[in-house]
């Protein structure tokens, strides 16, 4: 199969990529042959429910599955090289120096003993052998870079003394230390409440463009990848269903899954509460078991064009134009 | 918040009590039985327990008889006649040590229940009432919590032995042992109070203990048919723990000689025979085996009971 | 400023404790009745110029409150009455026994320390692994293994069946070993050392283990393995130090316990330290060195408790002193 991206000049490209989990009750077939690319200076979209295999893609980029899950098997391209082939002290000059990472919960992913001046810096000093003091000038720099008054000052805070929002921008000047030329952000909004959730984004777009940065920004929200992502990965049970541009995943949605994840979205444009049929779609069912999962399609139980072909045939991700890439039987 | 609790707590109509609790009970007892460590507990506790019910049957001698220091077999290796051996006054090891079960029960049993009324009632009534009051008796049980217990026990069974020589507590029987265990009653009871305060006052929240007051039901009632047996499983996992502790301690008390010379209790067979440990050494190691597999069984017991009622607690 | 004053109010609350246990003692030893009535009853031999002290120490003529403030106040002039078995001022023998007792205590804290840390950590990043199995198997019968079972079975191996170590005492009573004073005390240590040990990891490591386990699973774990940090480092700076804080209690409770777990460990190896003096000051009934010993137990605890509240202001930073 050829890359899945517009360009060739990819900055990652993932192929094949399978990790399990290896549980005393089963093995957990968590992503099972997920393929996807980023280009430089763009942001990839990575949505689905949760349970739907996206973190653990995403921490599958920088090689930190926790235990007891592995990856058995795919390639992951970055700058050229595999790194999945690469050995443990190859991976850490790659994270955080080449990959960064922004975390779901700024309340838990800052280390709360020590401060943030102390936990900035440590990456700093580790990565890029600065002095302590030209690290904390950097951190101080970044810090304000994000938004946050009077940095020098904050340096010698601790996290439980910011609030959530400010916890957030630390993780992504954290993340933005040593110029990554990839981010990746997981729900990075998620836990923030809703006038924070859009400063947080608006910062984002900001600097990804200020450092030339690729991200990939996994959610479940379709809001938020309509409003950043230049292309879109939808995933379902640890698979690809579609991936194309954000204009075509939201104007011309060929999956059945995509389609029925548009129709949850809340709209403006709709009104709920008066009429007796409008109310707002669910996609009835719940995600399937990865120990067991469903033969052919993994979705083909709560999908709604389903039929006996679907439970016996794995859908291939084929290209139904330039850059829109689907895995459906039905859509061809 | 427990798993076990979560279902009972979402079908609040009092009328269905007994098939709730029930329902706690069944699902713990589910998830108790996967539990290898838990059942090897239950089996250790059990066999204790039988042992100590048919003491008489299972004893091959009296554990009075010292016919073995007449034949000279005093501290005889074990043999087909002593299965164990005999120890320095020709006592039969293994009739000793079996006849020391009921001993065992009996302490860590009776300290305990004298230790779970205390505690219940002070960390229930200060979970429950809280303000001025809960303040109080958290100090005092924070108290009791960093006094040495051990050496203070020890003084006092010491005293009371002198205390009561020419009084008629003198004609009680066992009156030593009975004073060690409530002493060790008296002084084991914080960390019960503790989780029933933690718990009463978690409970007192739930939404069915506020449909119960909705529907009139009194304090009484509500503490006692409401509370108290949702609040039991964690209770009983730290009486469990209790029920090991006191029977330990008994053994150090007896150990260091100050248990109760006219009980059979297995602290006291190792203080009797430490001194011929070189030459008699079945006699020490039996009964220390013994306190071993009970302590063992109610800790692993209590491991088990945690995990079937409290799963989220472990991983 | 803030660490002053809330150093203050623990000190307040020690000096109560203390004084609460000491009076509980007090009162108890008097509860019996008259103590020179009873130590004569109990003891017929002893000397009219001993009864004399003890009864001019704890001014026996005046009332209970009086007696007991009398003694308070000699205590504050370090002065603790004479042994009425030993014939010597408590002050000097709880010196003398109490390092006995010390040492050993000490050091097999530390090594505890040590091993549960090493021990704890490996079995937690290898959760579920057949060491981290092993370890929770040992540790979980350590912390049901009597002490003084342990001990037996320690004598019964290497002092009677292998004949490396010596059973009892601290000190050789004929030649010392190797003629080094010193060898000779290490040499008696081995076995009580290795008691208290066990039984220290045992709780120590199951305690490190479960909390690194929790911490491990934090997302700051993550993101710090996240930002290229080696493993290692991650384990050690950032994971160690926030699954310690926990752990720092239980060992404040171990230092405080030293002594009050002492007559066991000293009955089992004849040791000559404070809690086989206790044994026999209470058998005996050696009223000022029961009230000595309580004492310094107390102060013990206490001053654990203290110091460990201090490093807990310093290690975590999320603690308010107010």
């Amino acid at each position: 199969m050829t890359a899945i991206a517009p360009h060739n000049d990819q900055l990652l490209a993932v192929k094949k990529l399978r990790v399990h989990f290896f549980t005393g009750a089963g093995v957990v077939q968590a992503v099972d042959g997920v393929d996807f690319a980023v280009s430089p200076r763009e942001t990839l979209g990575l949505v689905g429910e949760s349970g739907s295999g996206k973190t653990i893609s995403s921490l599958a980029l920088l090689r930190l599955i926790p235990r007891p899950g592995k990856i058995i098997g795919g390639e992951i391209i970055f700058k050229h090289e595999d790194l999945i082939a690469k050995r443990e002290e190859e991976m850490i000059k790659i994270r955080g120096k080449n990959i960064a990472m922004i975390f779901q919960n700024p309340a838990y992913s800052l280390n709360p003993i020590y401060s943030i001046g102390d936990q900035l810096g440590e990456i700093l000093t580790w990565h890029e052998k600065l002095s302590r003091q030209a690290a904390n000038e950097r951190v101080a720099e970044l810090l304000q870079l994000v938004g946050i008054t009077d940095p020098f000052s904050r340096l010698r805070q601790f996290p439980h003394e910011l609030s959530g929002g400010m916890k957030q921008r630390v993780c992504i000047a954290r993340a933005l230390l040593c110029s990554p030329p990839l981010v990746l952000a997981d729900e990075p909004t998620t836990n923030l409440d809703v006038t924070i959730q859009a400063q947080i984004l608006d910062l984002l777009q900001e600097l990804k463009e200020r450092f030339h940065m690729s991200m990939i920004l996994v959610t479940h929200d379709m809001g938020v990848v309509a409003r950043m992502a230049d292309r879109i990965t939808v995933m379902y049970a640890g698979r690809i269903c579609e991936t194309a541009t954000a204009r075509t995943i939201f104007e011309n949605p060929r999956h059945p899954y995509t389609q029925a994840l548009l129709a949850t979205m809340p709209r403006v444009d709709h009104s709920y509460s008066d009429g007796k049929t409008r109310r707002l779609p669910v996609i009835p069912g719940r995600i399937p078991n990865l120990i067991e999962p469903p033969s052919g399609c993994r979705f083909h139980p709560r999908c709604p064009a389903s039929d006996d072909e679907c439970a016996r045939i794995l859908p291939e991700l084929l290209s139904l134009e330039e850059g829109h890439w689907v895995s459906c039987i039905k859509a061809g | 918040m427990t798993a076990a609790e979560q279902p009972s707590t979402r079908k609040p109509p009092p009328k269905h009590h007994g098939t709730r609790r029930l329902g706690m009970w069944v699902l713990g007892w589910q998830r108790f039985r996967r539990n290898k460590t838990g059942l090897l507990g239950l089996v250790l506790v059990g066999i204790v327990f039988l042992v100590a019910l048919f003491c008489p049957l299972l004893a091959p001698y009296d554990p009075n008889d010292q016919s073995a220091m007449l034949e000279f077999r005093s501290k005889a290796p074990p043999s087909w006649k002593n299965p164990l051996g005999t120890d320095r006054m020709g006592y039969d090891v293994a009739s000793r040590v079996i006849y020391g079960a009921p001993t065992a029960l009996v302490v860590g049993l009776g300290s305990m229940a004298v230790a779970a009324v205390i505690g219940i009632i002070l960390g229930g009534f200060s979970g429950y009432i809280g303000g001025m009051a809960d303040e109080f008796l958290m100090r005092f049980t924070e108290f009791f919590l960093v006094v040495p217990i051990f050496i203070v026990i020890l003084v006092m069974v010491r005293i009371f032995g002198i205390v009561v020589v020419g009084t008629p507590l003198e004609e009680i029987p066992y009156l030593n042992l009975s004073t060690i265990i409530l002493i060790l009653g008296v002084f084991g009871w914080p960390p019960i109070a503790r989780m029933a305060r933690a718990e009463f006052l978690r409970l007192k929240e739930m939404e069915f203990v506020e449909a119960a007051r909705c529907i009139g039901v009194g304090r009484a009632g509500i503490i006692f048919r409401h509370i108290l047996p949702n609040a039991l499983p964690s209770l009983i996992v730290i009486i469990a723990l209790g029920i090991g502790g006191s029977i330990l301690m008994e053994a150090m008390i007896s150990f260091l000689g100050f248990g109760d010379p006219k009980a059979i209790s297995w602290g006291q067979l190792l203080s009797f025979n430490y001194e011929f440990l070189k030459i008699a050494p079945w006699a020490s190691i039996a009964p220390g085996m013994a306190i071993f597999l009970t302590v063992l069984g109610f800790n692993l017991l209590a491991d088990g009971l945690t995990d079937a009622f409290n799963p989220r607690l472990k991983e | 400023m803030g660490i002053v004053r809330f150093i203050i109010r623990r000190l307040i609350f020690m000096v109560v404790l203390v004084i609460g246990v000491s009076i509980l003692i007090f009162f108890m030893i008097n509860a019996i009745g008259n103590p020179i009535e009873i130590l004569l009853a109990e003891r017929p031999g002893i000397s009219p110029e001993v009864i004399e002290s003890v009864k001019q120490y704890y001014r026996l003529d005046r009332s209970l409150t009086e007696q007991y403030l009398s003694w308070l106040g000699n205590v504050l002039h370090l002065n603790f009455g004479n042994s009425i078995v030993y014939n010597q001022p408590v002050g000097s023998m709880l010196v003398t026994w109490g390092w006995e007792t010390v040492k050993i205590q000490v050091l097999a804290i530390l090594i505890s320390l040590a091993l549960a840390i090493f021990i704890g950590v490996t079995a937690a990043t290898r959760q579920y692994s057949k060491i981290d199995f092993g370890v929770m198997s040992t540790a979980l019968l350590g912390r049901s293994l009597p002490g003084f079972f342990l001990g037996i079975l320690l004598i019964l191996t290497f002092s009677y069946w292998l004949g490396i170590f010596p059973s009892y005492g601290a000190y050789s009573t004929r030649s010392p070993l190797m003629g080094s004073a010193l060898l000779d005390s290490l040499w008696h240590m081995v076995l009580p050392v290795m008691m208290l040990t066990y039984f220290n990891t045992a709780t120590l490591t199951l305690l490190i283990r479960s909390n690194m386990v929790d911490v491990l699973r934090m997302d700051f774990i993550m993101a710090a393995r996240a930002s290229g940090l080696s493993a290692g480092r991650v384990v050690y700076r950032h994971a160690l130090k926030n699954a310690f804080i926990p752990a720092l209690t239980y060992l404040a409770i171990l230092f405080g316990l030293m002594l009050g777990t002492a007559p066991v460990t000293e009955t089992v190896f004849t040791w000559p330290g404070l809690g086989f003096l206790y044994i026999t000051a209470i058998q005996q009934l050696d009223y000022p060195v029961i009230m000595g010993e309580n004492l310094i137990i107390t102060l013990m605890l206490v001053i654990a408790n203290l110091l460990t509240d201090i490093a807990y202001v310093f290690i975590d930073p999320r603690i308010r002193l107010e």
